[in-house]
């Protein structure tokens, strides 16, 4: 075997996982205010099935299910951004996952929430542009979060769950 | 001191009662209805033992050692038709419990989630005395435990902890919702679709667990040996302005004593999840719950209600006048219910007052009726698989 052919077999091997990789992937999830461009890292990471793609004027939503059963919605500008996320299932999702660069902030929020709230049994965080409103009880939860100053011109937030 | 003493008087006859009829029945001359268990705690809405609590109905358990006369009264346990199992701080236990192991000996931790946090604690085994039923050997979660201060970021990652007296506002929760478990099938499968509720925690640290359904944390309602089929929660009307604290009850079993007869109220069946549907303005909001736990009514939102915000306490509204709202509601099985309720400004409210009918805010998409709506009501809480003169559980009446 000649060593070209030994890096040709290499290459040949990643690119079949690369591919198999691709297929079983989901198309398409990204965190909230991702944009188009991390797609693509990002449905790597998410182990689940692609339910649907909704496309309208306004946004494109994609509709996901986790391995556990959450079924998490991202709702994408025509600017391509990701300016909210629903999800809805008998666990919270991976919030870290789903909030990507605003996870921080949400733990933030949620602790002041936490230590000020009036609420029991709903937890509602408006932090700046930030939104996160969670409800639901044990076995049902629902919640999204979204980008205020991202929502797309004639879309009410009430659509956004 | 009278009271105390017709207590313990009629305790001593439930449990001379049940020996009696689990042993000969041939001689008995007294009647059935003598045999019966003492079925009603008494529940009080107040400010709760943090003193940081409106809409809470709170009770006293009684929990022991597993076969043992070594017993704790815990008072201050929130009653929440929400959850499935009974939950106490660590630090309102002084009671030793046994742990709960899986096969290699390593305790098992649950992360138990709720929708505003998490609660973190090993899994104990506890009989649970509530009024004058027993539920024996039932596994429940200690909250908080110091010796197992070290959470999983997969576990404190989903919200934040309420470990502490300040932060659960109870010194625990007395979960008796539809369901017998807290999590169900999905603990006991391995894999990624596991949810992640239960861990092991040998000392090299915690990895996610599946979890028998008998060895989760159990509604101990379902395990006790009579009026073991729902419950139902009974609360007075509230004026218009509030109380300062309401006294009801919470009552075992329906349709098996005298106390908890289904009578005219209406059965609503509910999904997989416990959830029915609320129809509004023609509308038909299908993850809509009766929640306890809930500390008003969490429906909607401004543009669909015309309900402006609160200023000071913005996840509430926050009307100029009280306004009246109404509802359906309707359940898996068709059957409907019509609902009245009101709405009332947060803000105005008298602040050292603890019980509201009229409290609500805003919750997008989805109908909660919290505590609020209990008020003036008799509510019926069916477990999943029990059998109940309305049907099989699970199911919501009222």
């Amino acid at each position: 075997m000649t060593f070209t052919r030994v890096i040709a077999r290499r290459y040949f091997v990643i690119w079949i996982a690369a591919t198999a990789l691709w297929l079983s992937a989901v198309p398409a999830f990204a965190a909230l205010g991702g944009d188009a461009s991390t797609v693509d890292a990002d449905r790597v990471r998410m182990k689940g099935s692609l339910l649907r793609i909704v496309r309208s004027d306004a946004y494109t939503l994609h509709e996901i299910r986790s391995e556990s059963g959450t079924t998490v919605r991202e709702f994408i500008s025509p600017a391509g951004k990701v300016f909210a996320v629903a999800w809805e299932g008998q666990w919270h999702p991976d919030m870290e996952q789903v909030l990507g660069a605003y996870f921080a902030r949400y733990q933030q929020g949620a602790q002041a929430a936490l230590r000020q709230r009036r609420t029991r049994g709903l937890l509602r965080i408006r932090d700046g542009d930030l939104v996160v409103q969670m409800s639901g009880h044990q076995r049902a939860f629902t919640g999204r979060a979204y980008l205020a100053n991202d929502i797309p011109p004639g879309v009410q937030a009430d659509a956004l769950r | 001191m009278l009271r105390t003493f017709a207590l313990a008087f009629v305790v001593a006859q439930a449990t001379a009662g049940a020996c009696g009829t689990s042993g000969t029945t041939g001689t008995t001359t007294t009647s059935t209805t003598t045999a019966s268990t003492l079925n009603m705690l008494s529940i009080v809405v107040n400010d709760g033992p943090a003193h940081s609590y409106f809409n809470g109905a709170f009770t006293s358990v009684m929990i022991c050692v597993p076969g043992q006369s070594a017993c704790q009264v815990i008072d201050g346990v929130l009653v929440d038709t929400g959850s499935s199992g009974l939950r106490i701080l660590s630090s309102a236990l002084t009671l030793s419990l046994p742990q709960q192991a899986d096969a290699t000996g390593a305790p098992i931790v649950e992360c138990n989630e709720f929708v505003d946090g998490i609660t973190w604690g090993p899994v104990q085994t506890a009989d649970i005395k509530l009024a004058g039923e027993t539920a024996s050997s039932v596994p429940i979660q200690v909250i908080g435990a110091p010796n197992f201060s070290t959470i999983p970021k997969a576990c404190s990652s989903v919200g934040p902890t309420e470990d502490t007296l300040t932060a659960l506002g109870a010194n625990g929760i007395l979960g008796v919702s539809v369901f017998r478990q807290d999590c169900g099938s999905g603990c006991t499968i391995a894999g990624g679709a596991n949810p992640g509720v239960y861990y092991a925690c040998p000392a090299s640290g915690c990895l996610v667990t599946t979890q028998a359904l008998t060895r989760q944390v159990q509604n101990p309602v379902w395990l006790f040996p009579v009026d073991n089929n729902g419950v139902v929660v009974q609360l007075p009307p509230v004026p218009t302005g509030g109380a300062l604290t309401v006294t009801g009850s919470l009552i075992f079993g329906i349709g098996t004593q005298s106390d908890n007869a289904l009578g005219s109220a209406r059965v609503l069946t509910v999904d997989q999840v416990g959830n029915f549907t609320t129809v509004f303005n023609n509308q038909s909001y299908s993850s809509s719950f009766i929640d306890s736990g809930s500390n008003g009514i969490f429906f909607l939102d401004s543009a669909t209600t015309s309900l402006p915000l609160c200023q000071q306490s913005t996840d509430f509204y926050c009307p100029p006048t009280l306004r009246a709202f109404s509802a359906t509601h309707r359940g898996v099985n068709a059957a409907t219910s019509a609902v009245t309720f009101n709405v009332g400004n947060v803000d105005a409210l008298n602040g050292s007052f603890n019980a509201f009918s009229e409290v609500a805010g805003p919750n997008a998409g989805s109908f909660d009726w919290g505590l609020s709506f209990f008020f003036g009501r008799t509510i019926f809480t069916a477990i999943e698989g029990q059998s109940t003169p309305g049907g099989t559980g699970p199911y919501w009446a009222y």
